[in-house]
């Protein structure tokens, strides 16, 4: 997830891009207590685990979705990336769907 | 009221003993179909074409129920698709239903719907002009004319690139050129075809018909190009670019790419990661595709990394390759890649609806996780 926090200094000021972070956590204490550590500079929202399941069908966490601005998902990656995490990957999804392609 | 006669036949075992044991499989076969129990109702059927009094009969039923799998049943039942695997059968039983008996109506003319059906089938919707397939041909020449001039690969590469602006040449010839040892003359190639697998597809793109499949067609574009790119900086030993342009293929294939698995696979074992190079080949040999000596040292790559498999290299082999295409197929049913974001009931962290129409328009990254 640090590396979420790296990615996104690069589009803070971008307002064609957004990012978004989905709890699907039950224990909102625990949550909380997550957040408050973490400090996340973009939106938190929740979702209730059955529906990240039935609707997204994430079977693992962390999961992430590229989405176009188009509305159309291109890119998932679920667990960590098979060649390691990292702000450069981050971008690298990102400047393709900013370029349309 | 046939039907009524026999559905008694199967409720009533007793009743259908004055039948022969081969009539009896014919209504059973038939009143399983209309149920569309095929497994059961086809080795019914089967069993019935073994007698003569029934076979006719048997054969067309048979020869029925694989039309319909093969061309009708598309989407009857929620979530079932056409079978074309069970084409074939379909003609041949209908076939066998008619040579049993020539006079026989009903399967002549199931016959010939079949037949209409494997026709339109068989229309090639955009056959390649055959001008392009001449130069294709003389361009793959050149990856068995070792000793042919340079110059030669390069002229029949312009040629065809003339003819037609697709992308596929530049591929052809940067492979060319690489098995020659030609890696800078390659490395051109492999960049000039990205650019001109994207321009053949702005130009084109209404062809497309939906943004997904122009994405996905960007996206093997460069794929390609990048894997070639890769794959002729791995023999020029520059190691760390090779790794950047192989490991971008392998986000833009989905990391579905023999060729591309297996470049991984190959650059893995040079740097000594066999973890690494043995997950590369196991992905590759799970994949569709790829040339077959190519696919035989895949298999002999990893038969080196993995002399010691419990049970025999065979059987390892298999069980590996078998749950990699199952993991595959239950990833592919559930992918939402290409396709809309479905609406999301959101909420805030402390529980109030979230509006989500603020994500309208935007380049969005979605990480789902869970601080457990």
């Amino acid at each position: 997830m640090p590396h979420l926090k790296a990615s996104f200094a690069k589009y803070q000021n971008d307002p064609k891009v957004l990012f978004v972070l989905v709890s699907i956590d039950e224990d909102m204490k625990r949550l909380n207590r997550y957040l408050n550590e973490m400090k996340f500079p973009f939106p938190v929202v929740r979702l209730s685990s059955d529906d990240a399941q039935s609707v997204m069908g994430i079977d693992n966490t962390p999961s992430t979705f590229y989405i176009g601005s188009d509305g159309i998902v291109r890119y998932m990656v679920v667990g960590g990336e098979s060649h390691g995490d990292s702000p450069q990957r981050v971008s690298w999804y990102i400047d393709q769907l900013k370029s349309g392609k | 009221m046939k039907r009524l006669v026999i559905g008694l036949c199967v409720l009533m075992p007793l009743a259908a003993s004055a039948q022969t044991p081969a009539r009896e499989q014919l209504a059973r076969g038939q009143t399983l179909w209309d149920q569309r129990l095929s497994k059961s109702a086809i080795a019914a059927l089967e069993a019935a074409t073994r007698d003569a009094e029934t076979a006719a009969a048997a054969h067309e039923a048979l020869g029925r129920l694989y039309t319909y799998k093969g061309w009708l049943q598309d989407n009857v039942i929620p979530g079932w698709h056409d079978e074309p695997s069970v084409r074939a059968k379909a003609l041949a039983e209908l076939k066998a239903a008619v040579a049993v008996d020539p006079n026989r109506a009903s399967a002549q003319e199931a016959l010939r719907a079949a037949e209409g059906y494997a026709a339109a089938e068989a229309v090639d919707p955009a056959p390649t002009r055959p001008e392009i397939r001449a130069l294709d041909a003389k361009l793959q020449s050149y990856a068995t004319q070792r000793d042919a001039p340079v110059a030669e690969v390069l002229d029949a590469l312009d040629a065809r690139a003339k003819a037609q602006a697709d992308p596929s040449p530049f591929f052809t010839a940067a492979q060319i050129l690489i098995d020659r040892g030609e890696y800078d003359r390659a490395l051109s190639i492999a960049e000039r075809a990205a650019q001109v697998s994207d321009r053949f597809i702005d130009e084109n793109l209404s062809a497309y018909m939906l943004p997904g499949k122009s994405a996905g067609s960007y996206a093997r574009g460069r794929s390609q190009a990048a894997d070639l790119t890769g794959w002729a900086l791995f023999f020029k030993q520059d190691y760390a670019r090779a790794t950047a342009k192989l490991e971008e293929a392998e986000r833009l294939s989905q990391g579905a790419d023999f060729a591309n698995q297996f470049h991984l696979g190959e650059l893995a074992r040079t740097q000594k990661a066999p973890q690494q190079a043995r997950e590369h080949y196991l992905n590759a040999l799970s994949l569709q595709g790829g040339p077959a000596p190519l696919r035989q040292r895949a298999t002999e790559a990893l038969k080196a990394l993995q002399a010691d498999a419990a049970g025999g290299f065979d059987a390892w082999l298999d069980a590996e390759l078998t749950r990699r295409r199952e993991d595959r197929r239950a990833s592919a049913l559930k992918s939402l890649i290409d396709r809309p974001l479905p609406k999301l009931a959101l909420t805030t962290v402390d529980g109030k609806p979230y509006d989500a129409s603020g994500l309208r328009g935007k380049v969005l990254l979605l990480n789902f996780f869970a601080s457990w």
